[in-house]
């Protein structure tokens, strides 16, 4: 089937109804294996489409979605009622074309489709045995998972936008289990980018390992203020809150720790924060974003200076700004809504190791256990973590059972060290950091 | 949708390659969603979405195949592409198919379409206003109304075939109040699985009130303390806590692998006396209640804690089968293009015989958590934290200043051990909670309102004694 026609088809229908129109369609196919004890215990294939219709009827916006084609013309009269239904927001609307640029970000790997199901199967048994393998202490690896995706989006508006792309994405993933005489710990290891050779099943087994044993038998150390080093992973989860309270849409409708705080010094001048939606084999790169708007590079924090937010064509044409291409779908079955990409905290000049040897007395997190203690609208910050205890420099004993708190803004002024170990973590978003040292945090235990 | 001879043609082909038992899976999904933001309803999104998937079981593994085609020759691709992977010698063969039964009545009223869409619109408007109205500090507020239409089929090799309708309904309120520098945000909801009865059963608008006055009595908080104290968790949603410290660990996937805290403990005293804590599937209208989990098992109450002692683990049919159980319903899966896996439905920790205001005067100095956000908890060790939403300092036996940023940080199964005090006021939550274990599923937690002795907060305000550094 021409999906392009298809989409072309759709929104050309807009000029006639009165209305502005947008069709969206992604098709894809996708496997998922999940591996237990050295044998495949789940194994799923399929290939799945579907449509999303945007309506926009002066200022009022309609939306309708679906996965049958045969009946588009239910999925029209949808988007028209529901339009309807909204509020006018004369704001709303969709983008000009713009020319998009035609450089490979090189985020589609043709042999993730080509190559065979035992071959994904034996990647993931690889990665079950890397982390057995680790060390004995190792009891088990639960959820051993690989799963790919392989999609073709189309796009096009009634204005006169039609775009189309590929693309690949490849996660490799477990927890592994350790276990001596007090007790179990869990440690994660991830592998993600869109193409398949680059998911190296002995290092995301080996990394699962080696985050669970580390920490077999941490207890909690005494509440106290301490210095903490976060490493890449759990520095990666605070960016990725940041990044909510950097959205035009954050600002505009007051829910930002950092509003009216344009221009100021909101950060230590270690911090440079960065959006790229077009970093190549970046797991969120795309040529252009879910309103056909060509991706950008965003500089939002400069040498610890409120520089600019995230925007798409709304929140940018409620302040007379330019959209940074930072519509994202989800899927075919909601809004394009607003927010980052491949979003990370730029590395800087140190290596990981100095920056622990150069702590006194402190604390190394390896994991943290967030679940809504982490605020963007009111900065406060308070998660549980688990790792290593510092002293004189070196890493010590496992530490766990404790919580690290302070407030967004505060650790923004605290970063005293950047490493220069950036790494993205796949899981909801791209977001990256490097190894980061923030003083001043309550580590809550006994 | 799809007739039973096509049924038993794809189940057929399903065992083609030596299966052991085949399974087809059957859903069409309707959806609506309205969401005002800003003062302006801005989404207003309708879908469908329907299609099918094939399992095919041989030994320990489950090959799966789904297709968003319902024709006949699309779902017999998928059950060739499922038993393909099998490559057994299992002797499944199809049988005739029986409806399963259940007693349990899930019909609804009110059909969500019975109020036009422009009338909900100005139920959101006015609730809206309720938030906005309560107090000029609230700066922002958020309503959305959602409702979800899952029309399930199942037929399997072992003859059975079950059919369920889960109509869902929920609406999600926000309300932001900012004074000077100070932003707390805070948020509730109710739903369950009926339809606009809901809004008879619970006012939309003391809900609308509730969130506003709490994110205005926030704006009085002070840091949350850290450290060691003994905490109270109100009645109702608080079992999330229970849900995510224990009731995980008691799902049979982490115990047939061994990587449950809870694995091989069965008959022992694995919590204080006073706890009794129950999985129960089958409680009319509630949020995580169903009539067949998505194996066609039929949905059942399951007693997990009996005073103290570990009665039983929650099933579903693969681990069943793996574990030579017998399923607990408590198979459940997202859409059609999930795999089932053992999931809770409405879980919570039973009444106990303290006054839960005796509960509260015990407490010479400590926490009472009023509203708590998320929480999560590491399954091996059996760890959790959670967010607290709204809390109050407990001095000589009464609430005092309200905090904020307090995390709870302790480890379940001590937690279950050392909890001292069990209210009479068992509730369950009002219908809010979707739990997220790679698959969403919408569950229902509850609980009275109980003591932990100590526990470990994690706030920023530290005990004068404890200072070090700076």
């Amino acid at each position: 089937m021409d999906y392009l026609q298809l989409a072309k088809e759709m929104a050309h229908r807009g000029p006639a109804a009165g209305v502005e129109a947008e069709a969206f369609i992604n098709v894809g196919i996708e496997c998922e294996i999940r591996v237990s004890q050295g044998s495949v215990q789940q194994l799923s294939q399929a290939g799945s489409k579907g449509l999303g219709l945007r309506v926009i009827d002066g200022g009022r916006v309609g939306y309708a979605y679906t996965s049958d084609f045969d009946d588009l013309d239910a999925t029209w009269t949808a988007a028209l009622e529901l339009a309807q239904a909204a509020d006018a927001d004369t704001y709303r609307g969709l983008p000009e074309p713009q020319s998009v640029p035609e450089d490979d970000l090189e985020i589609y790997d043709p042999t993730v489709e080509s190559t065979p199901v035992d071959a994904k199967v034996a990647l993931t048994k690889a990665m079950e045995q890397a982390a057995l393998d680790y060390d004995q202490r190792i009891a088990a690896a639960d959820r051993c998972v690989y799963s790919d995706k392989v999609e073709h989006i189309f796009l096009v508006n009634s204005r006169g936008f039609a775009g189309e792309f590929g693309r690949s994405v490849v996660v490799g993933y477990l927890r592994a289990v350790g276990r001596d005489t007090e007790g179990q710990t869990m440690g994660w290891g991830f592998g993600a980018s869109p193409f398949l050779s680059e998911i190296d099943p002995s290092a995301i087994g080996a990394e699962a390992g080696r985050k669970a044993v580390e920490i077999l038998g941490g207890k909690p150390v005494d509440t106290q203020q301490a210095t903490v080093v976060f490493d890449p992973v759990g520095a990666a989860e605070l960016v990725g809150w940041l990044a909510q309270a950097l959205t035009a849409e954050a600002m505009q409708r007051s829910r930002s720790f950092l509003l009216d705080r344009m221009g100021q010094v909101v950060a230590s001048d270690k911090v440079c924060l960065l959006d790229n939606g077009r970093l190549k084999r970046g797991i969120a790169s795309a040529p252009f974003d879910g309103e056909g708007v060509p991706t950008a590079v965003t500089r939002l924090i400069d040498e610890g200076i409120l520089q600019a937010v995230l925007h798409d064509t709304y929140t940018a044409r409620k302040e007379d700004a330019r959209s940074t291409g930072n519509a994202r779908r989800e899927s075919h079955r909601s809004l394009p809504k607003l927010g980052p990409s491949n979003f990370c905290l730029q590395p800087g000049p140190d290596a990981p190791e100095d920056i622990v040897s150069q702590v006194e007395t402190g604390f190394y997190v390896t994991n943290i256990m967030n679940v809504g203690g982490i605020n963007p609208v009111s900065g406060d910050f308070s998660v549980g973590a688990s790792g290593l205890w510092i002293e004189n420099g070196v890493l010590t004993r496992p530490v766990s059972g404790v919580t690290v708190s302070s407030t967004l803004p505060e650790i923004l002024q605290n970063v005293v060290a950047v490493g220069s170990d950036l790494r993205f973590v796949p899981f909801v978003g791209a977001f990256g950091a490097p190894t980061v040292r923030v003083d001043g945090m309550v580590v809550a235990g006994r | 949708m799809v007739s039973e001879e096509t049924a038993k043609k794809v189940i057929q082909a399903g065992l083609g390659n030596g299966g052991e038992l085949a399974e087809l899976y059957v859903e069409d999904r309707a959806t609506l969603r309205l969401m005002l933001d800003d003062q302006k309803l801005e989404d207003a999104t309708r879908g469908g979405d329907r299609g099918a998937g094939v399992r095919v079981f041989y030994g320990d593994t489950a090959a799966y195949a789904y297709t968003d085609d319902l024709s006949e020759e699309s779902l017999l691709q998928a059950a060739r592409a499922a038993a393909a992977a099998a490559k057994a010698s299992g002797s499944g063969q199809v049988l005739d198919f029986s409806q399963q039964e259940h007693p349990l009545d899930l019909g609804y009223q009110k059909p969500f379409d019975s109020m036009p869409i422009a009338q909900k619109a100005e139920m959101l408007h006015d609730l809206d206003a309720t938030i906005r109205g309560y107090d000029s500090r609230i700066a922002q507020a958020t309503v959305v109304m959602r409702h979800l239409n899952r029309r399930v089929w199942l037929w399997n090799s072992e003859g059975i075939h079950a059919e369920d309708e889960r109509n869902i309904i929920e609406l999600m309120l926000v309300a932001i109040a900012k004074q000077g520098e100070l932003v707390q945000p805070v948020r509730d909801g109710i739903g369950g699985q009926m339809g606009l009865e809901l809004f008879d059963d619970q006012d939309p608008f003391a809900l609308a009130t509730g969130v506003a006055e709490s994110a205005v009595k926030m704006l009085d908080s002070r840091p949350a303390p850290a450290g060691e104290m003994p905490v109270v968790i109100t009645n109702g949603w608080g079992g999330v806590l229970f849900h995510e410290a224990c009731g995980h660990a008691l799902e049979a996937d982490f115990v047939t692998k061994g990587t449950s805290a809870y694995a091989g403990l069965l008959g022992q005293q694995v919590a204080s006396p006073l706890v009794t804590a129950v999985d129960d599937g089958t409680i009319a209208g509630r949020r995580g209640t169903i009539r067949f989990d998505d194996d066609g098992t039929p949905s059942s109450k399951t007693v997990l804690i009996e005073e103290g002692v570990l009665k039983e683990y929650m099933w579903d049919l693969a681990e069943a089968r793996r574990g030579n159980q017998l399923s607990t319903g408590n198979g459940r899966r997202e859409t059609f293009r999930h795999l089932p896996m053992p999931r809770m439905t409405n879980t919570y920790i039973d009444a106990g015989h303290h006054d839960p205001e005796e509960i509260v005067r015990s407490v010479k100095k400590g926490v009472f958590v009023k509203r708590l956000g998320g929480g999560g908890a590491d399954i091996a060790k059996g760890d959790f934290v959670f967010s607290v939403t709204e809390g109050y300092l407990i001095e000589d036996g009464k609430l005092t200043a309200p905090i904020r940023g307090a995390t709870l940080i302790g480890n379940g199964p001590m937690v279950l051990k050392e909890l001292d005090m069990v209210g009479s006021d068992l509730a369950l939550d009002r219908g809010r909670g979707t739990c997220g274990k790679g698959q969403s599923a919408r569950v229902s937690v509850g609980q009275p309102t109980i003591r932990i002795p100590r526990l470990t907060v994690g706030g920023t305000d530290q005990p004068a004694g404890n200072r070090t550094g700076q």
